[in-house]
């Protein structure tokens, strides 16, 4: 394999590995944001 | 035939009876307009990560990504690495959004109708919503043909799962608005990724890397993968795609939309960034998956058409079980792209088409009503424009070249209004006009049959280069022409 082949490798190996992590991340924190922001509509309809 | 059976049937039943609950549920919380459009400019970074990055992938992203990746090898994925590049730019600098943001508007025009006045603000929601529609138009169709082929239903179930699936987004869109297109998307996004990341490793195992570079290598030699010695590509492929990435991450309406619906500035621009590297993925995921087809398929199989290349090999290596996990992953990335995007044109026609005839301020409940309406009619338009347009050329610059009619004057537009002092409604005026009319002029010619040969010389990438340095030039060249007595006056009033 010559650089070119390596950068495609490694590219697609990062994104795999970066997908895989942020997926879990997003899927967690994504969960809590969905809650907050739906407090926070729940209160402004409440106040008008 | 696939490897559908009722085990994926089940898998895809139950994602998409969550999908609906969780979107038709959100519903109550929808009070006002705001709400509706832009959720209230209360969606968080993590959330707001979710929704951008499975709005920008749906099943035509999948379909187009990997013809590219079939007919132009690892290269095809080179439009992922400069819109990663242009968003992780925009989202360090803030170079325009920040300006975009702070102004705490609902939609791009309504900050040029501070700038520019009311006529450049219904102007530029005319071409932002004949682009996007035109863009959009596409989706449906392709969408269909990758589930009637991965599925192997008989074609003549197209228009009918076509149908179906924009019924079921329209319902959960039109109820909720923004906040079911948030809280699907979220559903959508991990549904998705699943598929995607589980797909990839698959092909991976089963055609391996080493068959996948040697095919590159026989059928494309450096330029499959180096875009700049690519017979297909070339400079001119890559500058088109570095101007079109760069003007579709400050003005797309989906992407502005989140930036919008950020509750501040600080948290879209971080949007931004953390989604940046998702769009190299975004091509290269598709892309290793259209390499893998044309390691495995033979070109005399698909008869021409490789677009069917991905489906084809998904139909044959992906088992049972896993069939109803792609299945399910795709249909979460068409789901959320289509409601989305009927939303966001929607936003445009409600509030800049729409608005000056609004002679009184609307209450809450009619403008929710008219808002709902008009979802609804972007998707019976998209039903009907979807079943009858027939595609020419590869499907990214179709894309590529509708996106450009507003893009090309809505980017030079915003730069102008954020950054340059003497740019007025004339200079806006011409730029939209040069921007919309070069490429709808270029999409007439490639359809008639007497004047094709010409637009196949023009080539779209040298059309669309043309088009960003015109709609620049006569945004500079108009601004200037406007005596001073007039710019004056506008000053004053």
């Amino acid at each position: 394999m010559n650089t070119i082949h390596w950068f495609w490798a490694g590219l697609t190996g990062a994104a795999l590995l970066w997908y895989s992590t942020v997926t879990v991340y997003v899927a967690i924190k994504g969960a809590v944001n969905i809650r907050d922001m739906l407090a926070r509509l729940s209160k402004d309809n409440e106040d008008g | 035939m696939g490897h559908f059976s009722w085990i994926d049937g089940s898998i895809v039943g139950v994602y998409l009876l969550l999908t609906m609950a969780a979107g038709i549920a959100v519903r109550k919380y929808v009070g006002k307009v705001e709400h509706f459009l832009i959720a209230g400019h209360q969606m968080d970074l993590y959330l707001g990560i979710a929704s951008l990055a499975a709005t920008e992938f749906g099943i035509v992203t999948c379909m187009y990504a990997a013809q590219n990746g079939y007919d132009k090898g690892f290269a095809g994925a080179t439009p992922g690495i400069l819109y990663a590049a242009a968003m992780l730019f925009v989202g360090l600098t803030g170079f325009c959004v920040k300006p975009l943001r702070d102004a705490g508007v609902m939609t791009i025009p309504e900050l040029f109708d501070k700038r520019f006045g009311s006529r450049v603000r219904w102007l530029s929601g005319v071409v932002i919503v004949l682009g996007g529609l035109l863009n959009m138009g596409v989706f449906l169709r392709t969408g269909g043909e990758f589930l009637v082929t991965v599925c192997g239903l008989h074609v003549g179930y197209l228009e009918i799962t076509m149908t179906l699936l924009l019924v079921m987004v329209a319902v959960y869109t039109i109820l909720g608005g923004l906040l079911s297109v948030l809280v699907t998307d979220f559903l959508q996004f991990i549904v998705m990724s699943i598929g995607l990341i589980a797909v990839t490793v698959l092909l991976l195992v089963n055609v391996g890397w080493g068959a996948m570079v040697k095919a590159v290598e026989t059928n494309y030699g450096a330029g499959g993968f180096n875009p700049f010695v690519n017979e297909t590509m070339g400079w001119p492929y890559v500058v088109f795609n570095l101007m079109l990435n760069l003007a579709a991450v400050m003005t797309w309406q989906t992407t502005i939309q989140r930036l919008l619906a950020a509750k501040d500035t600080k948290t879209g621009q971080q949007v931004y960034t953390r989604t940046s590297f998702f769009f190299i993925c975004r091509f290269l995921i598709p892309g290793i998956w259209g390499v893998a087809a044309l390691a495995t398929i033979p070109a005399a199989a698909l008869n021409g058409n490789t677009l069917q290349a991905m489906p084809m090999l998904l139909a044959t290596v992906v088992p049972v079980g896993l069939m109803g996990l792609v299945v399910a992953a795709m249909l979460a990335a068409d789901m959320s792209t289509d409601s989305a995007y009927m939303l966001t044109w929607s936003s445009v026609i409600y509030n800049d088409i729409l608005g000056p005839f609004r002679k009184s301020k609307w209450s809450e409940k009619r403008g929710l009503l008219w808002n709902r309406c008009i979802v609804a009619c972007i998707g019976v338009f998209l039903l009907i424009y979807g079943l009858w347009y027939p595609l020419k050329g590869d499907l990214w610059t179709y894309l590529g070249v509708t996106g450009t009619i507003y893009l090309s004057s809505m980017s030079t537009l915003l730069i102008a209004c954020c950054y340059w002092k003497r740019a007025n409604n004339w200079g806006a005026t011409a730029a939209i006009i040069f921007g919309a009319a070069i490429p709808v002029g270029f999409l007439v010619i490639e359809q008639v049959p007497a004047t094709a040969p010409i637009a196949k010389a023009i080539g779209p990438y040298y059309s669309g280069i043309a088009t960003y340095l015109i709609a620049g030039a006569a945004m500079v060249v108009g601004s200037l022409l406007k005596p001073k007595s007039y710019r004056t006056e506008r000053q004053a009033s």
